[in-house]
């Protein structure tokens, strides 16, 4: 055993390049390689238009709630029903709005937001607590909770009317969560509204995974429950906590949502949990936690979206690129149990 | 809570008078009161006594030793000891506190760590990330997570334990033994006062096992109160101070390890010798049907090469973690490995365990729970199971009637009591399981069985009759693989032994010519060139 530490420098550096920092090495140059190709194809590809206003803002939302996903998968855990908890929050933001319209834009608005920021935080408790504290399995609970949730939806709209945002006397007031353009970059590269709340929330996602006990305790989690539990570590308020974290970027996904397509509907975003999902496990967060983080899914996220564009681009159909999709989570994942089965020999 | 009295060091608790931390020692000595103090402790599982009236205590600075064979109570005692448990009766004096230990969680924070066989590090955390575990500080406001304080932390024990770990290495890149270091050293930081050992050795090579005893030494000198679980006697004389012998959830007696031999500690743990149990071999050896060549799975096993014969039991030996079992389950075609098997002179192409089932070579696994048991279901069908296509009718429909038939002739042939063949099998003892795995083989009429460890987890009265099934079916001229840790079985029952030593095939003995003492030696010895 005394060998292990007197490993010769460079096969300790060897050891340290595990397979999984390779694989998502491997999964950053796909992307590059990628958006290399794309480039030299298409001509508008590479143009500021295409990447940020179209490819990136519309990541932007998926992006925000595949990071709170991020916490969940770190933690070993599993979420299906944040779209339908994103629903839900659109639902009441947009109802709230119209309601409280009468107190005039600076009440209504931070108060639906507040309010839909609360809806989130409560079904990504309800969650939470199922899971964590009573223990039932969240691939069931999320699952259960994917279907009472969209029904809530339908209930708060009548039976699945559109709730148009047209419809509200607020509708000027609130399109800047889409609209706004922010001259980051000068006049002629503008960022929007969108891409500005993603990076906001994930600098704060990586400030809590990276540099705090919370983060720190959610690998330990993910590594070996029970051993986190004897040293100590509340493993069944973290879990949940990473539930409510969920559902409150589902919220924030939420008002992005509605303020881009201008209303709410109880039927959209079906699947997309599991769009946000495949982003999380092609970055390279495994299914059952301990490792990953959220550079990781986010290059994921991105992997899909130039993926997803440059389908588009060629005009191929929706219908090819789910095979795409799933062909391509299938190739990550593959090679992610084939690594793993040569590094335990 | 339970720390800091008059004699007791608290060498890193953070909450400790001793406020820099300065390593000291554990306990005072001289210390008479024991550490640990259990009287009439009883457990019941659905109405059996697997702990019946038992007394065991633990003084400062000594090694106690709990032996007894599978099934004994060894492991529910410790089990009671670290809370796992909340319906055991009798008293418990810890640290001269009466207390009722009902929640693991609370068992640590008592004082009490177990080190198990299958450790609970976390493998993508560094060394020093899982000494300090549960112990990190954050800033005030921002939250930041210390990390400074989680090295220095972790070097300061280290250095104090004189452990021979870097605190920066992942911990999932370290060997078994030193994972071990790392969990002894993570519950040594939180203020423990009594550390139990469940069967260390049982997966670690010699040179491990040389490694985790001066350290256990190191720790007994500095004061600390130490249970070693073990079913290995050779090792208590180099490592233990008094010995506990339980048997069927009774005690025995309690020794110094000065005063006994290990016969005799064979004899408290059984109840009579062993060599009673076994019957008189009457098989005979006759023409090769099975042979291995040249079979290598990297870092395992390497160039394994060897002969079966019919009528014939292959005992292959070899410690926990030599690679023995994986060396069958290749054979058997449940794991990859490159290398050739014949059966009856033609290579067996692309092995798998279907394959082989076809072929008639069976496998008695050595996990019952994980591999065997088909968990669930009832007795009939787990006999069944190997056969489903012989005793299927006409279109492949599944006849109520042949399959009951079978099962009842299984379980008159097998001695399986009480005889429902309805009964789930996890209902059945450990003994009868055996009995049903086994029964499934016979009645896929293999040729060859492989038994990895048959006699694992099952009473004594079980095991003869599973000592006499083995020598019977060698006798009808069915070839065997035996293995087991238990050496005496193999050197009673084989014919010829594999001594497998590190992934390699050592040593090929004939069975006649050895006994325990003698193969024991032979699984543990270093090799010298090393």
């Amino acid at each position: 055993m005394s060998n292990d530490t007197k490993k010769p420098y460079a096969q300790r550096i060897r050891g340290a390049l595990s397979f999984r920092k390779l694989q998502q090495a491997s999964i950053l140059l796909l992307l590059v390689g990628l958006c290399a190709f794309a480039s030299y194809r298409s001509p508008t590809f590479f143009t500021w238009t295409n990447l940020v206003d179209n490819l990136l803002t519309n990541a932007a939302a998926l992006g925000v709630i595949a990071i709170g996903m991020t916490f969940v998968m770190i933690a070993g855990g599993f979420d299906l029903s944040v779209a339908s908890t994103t629903v839900v929050c659109s639902v009441v933001l947009v109802l709230t709005m119209d309601v409280l319209s009468p107190y005039g834009a600076a009440v209504a608005i931070p108060a639906a937001l507040l309010l839909t920021a609360l809806v989130g935080i409560v079904l990504g408790a309800a969650n939470g607590v199922l899971i964590a504290y009573v223990g039932v399995n969240p691939f069931v609970v999320t699952l259960s909770t994917m279907l009472v949730f969209r029904g809530l939806a339908l209930i708060l709209t009548g039976g699945g009317q559109a709730k148009q945002v047209a419809d509200i006397p607020l509708r000027n007031q609130f399109n800047w969560v889409y609209d706004a353009q922010l001259p980051l970059f000068g006049q002629s590269c503008q960022v929007s509204m969108p891409i500005v709340i993603f990076l906001v929330t994930f600098c704060l996602g990586i400030y809590l995974l990276r540099f705090t006990r919370f983060g720190h305790y959610l690998y330990a989690i993910g590594g070996n429950e029970e051993a986190a539990w004897l040293a100590g570590v509340n493993t069944h308020r973290i879990k949940a906590a990473t539930y409510v974290l969920c559902g409150f970027t589902c919220a924030v996904a939420a008002a992005i949502f509605v303020a881009m397509t201008a209303t709410a509907q109880a039927e959209s975003h079906v699947g997309k949990e599991l769009v946000v999902i495949a982003s999380v496990i092609v970055g390279g967060t495994p299914l059952g936690g301990g490792s990953g983080g959220l550079t990781s899914t986010l290059i994921g996220l991105l992997l899909l979206r130039v993926i997803d564009n440059l389908l588009t681009q060629f005009s191929i159909g929706a219908e090819y690129r789910k095979v795409v999709t799933g062909m391509i989570i299938i190739i990550v994942v593959t090679v992610d149990v084939l690594a793993k089965k040569r590094s335990r020999k | 809570m339970y720390s800091n009295d008059s004699v007791i060091g608290t060498p890193f608790c953070n909450k400790s008078q001793n406020g820099n931390g300065t390593p000291n020692a554990f306990f005072a000595f001289g210390n008479p009161n024991p550490v640990l103090q259990m009287q009439g402790i009883v457990k019941e599982f659905a109405g059996t006594r697997a702990l019946d009236e038992v007394d065991f205590d633990v003084r400062p600075g000594e090694v106690h030793a709990l032996i007894g064979e599978n099934g004994a109570g060894k492991s529910t005692l410790m089990n009671v000891l670290a809370g796992r448990f909340d319906d055991y009766t009798g008293l418990i004096t810890f640290d001269g506190r009466q207390v009722r230990i009902t929640s693991p969680r609370q068992a640590r924070n008592m004082g009490i760590a177990v080190i198990y066989q299958e450790l609970s590090v976390l493998p993508n955390f560094t060394v020093a990330e899982n000494i300090m575990l549960g112990d990190e500080k954050a800033q005030r406001w921002t939250r930041k997570l210390d990390r400074a304080s989680i090295n220095a932390g972790a070097r300061k024990i280290i250095e104090y334990l004189r452990f021979d770990l870097d605190p920066d290495e992942p911990v999932g890149q370290l060997s078994k033994a030193r994972q071990c270091l790392v969990e002894i050293a993570g519950a040594l930081r939180r203020n423990i006062r009594l550390l139990v050992f469940d069967e260390p050795t049982a997966s670690l090579g010699s040179e491990d096992i040389d490694k985790l005893f001066g350290v256990i030494k190191d720790l007994r000198d500095r004061g600390l109160a130490m249970v070693y679980i073990s079913h290995r006697l050779a090792e208590l004389p180099i490592i233990a101070d008094r010995v506990t012998v339980l048997r069927d959830g009774r005690m025995v007696g309690t020794k110094a390890i000065t005063d006994c031999r290990i016969s005799e500690l064979t004899r408290m743990m059984l109840g009579h010798d062993l060599a009673e149990a076994f019957p008189q071999k009457t098989n005979r050896p006759g023409k090769v049907i099975l042979k291995a060549e040249g079979l290598t799975r990297p870092g395992v096993f390497e160039n394994i090469s060897f002969e079966l014969r019919e009528g014939e039991i292959l005992g292959i030996a070899g410690l926990v973690g030599s690679g023995r079992s994986e060396i069958v389950r290749a054979i058997f075609g449940a794991d990859d490995a490159r290398g050739t098997v014949e059966f009856r002179g033609r290579p067996i192409v692309g092995r798998s365990p279907s394959l082989c089932r076809a072929l008639g070579i069976g496998m008695v696994p050595e996990n019952r729970k994980r591999e065997g048991n088909i968990t669930g279901r009832t007795m009939a069908e787990n006999l069944n199971i190997s056969i489903l296509d012989r005793l299927a009718g006409r279109l492949g429909f599944q006849s109520p009637r042949n399959l009951a038939a079978h099962a009842t002739r299984m379980i008159k042939q097998m001695k399986i009591d009480p005889p429902r063949p309805q009964m789930d099998i996890q209902d059945l003892s450990g003994g009868n399981q055996q009995k049903v795995i086994v029964g499934r083989w016979l009645a896929a009429e293999s040729k060859v069985i492989i038994f990895d460890e048959p006699t694992q987890g099952i009473d004594v009265g079980t095991k003869s009759q599973m000592y006499r099934l083995i020598i019977d079916l060698a006798r009808r001229g069915r070839a065997i693989i035996l293995i087991s840790s238990e050496l005496i079985e193999i050197a009673k029952l084989a014919d010829r032994i594999l001594v497998i030593r590190d992934g390699r095939l050592v040593r090929e003995m004939q069975g006649r010519q050895t006994d325990e003492d003698a193969l024991f030696a032979e699984c543990g010895r270093k090799d010298k060139s090393e």
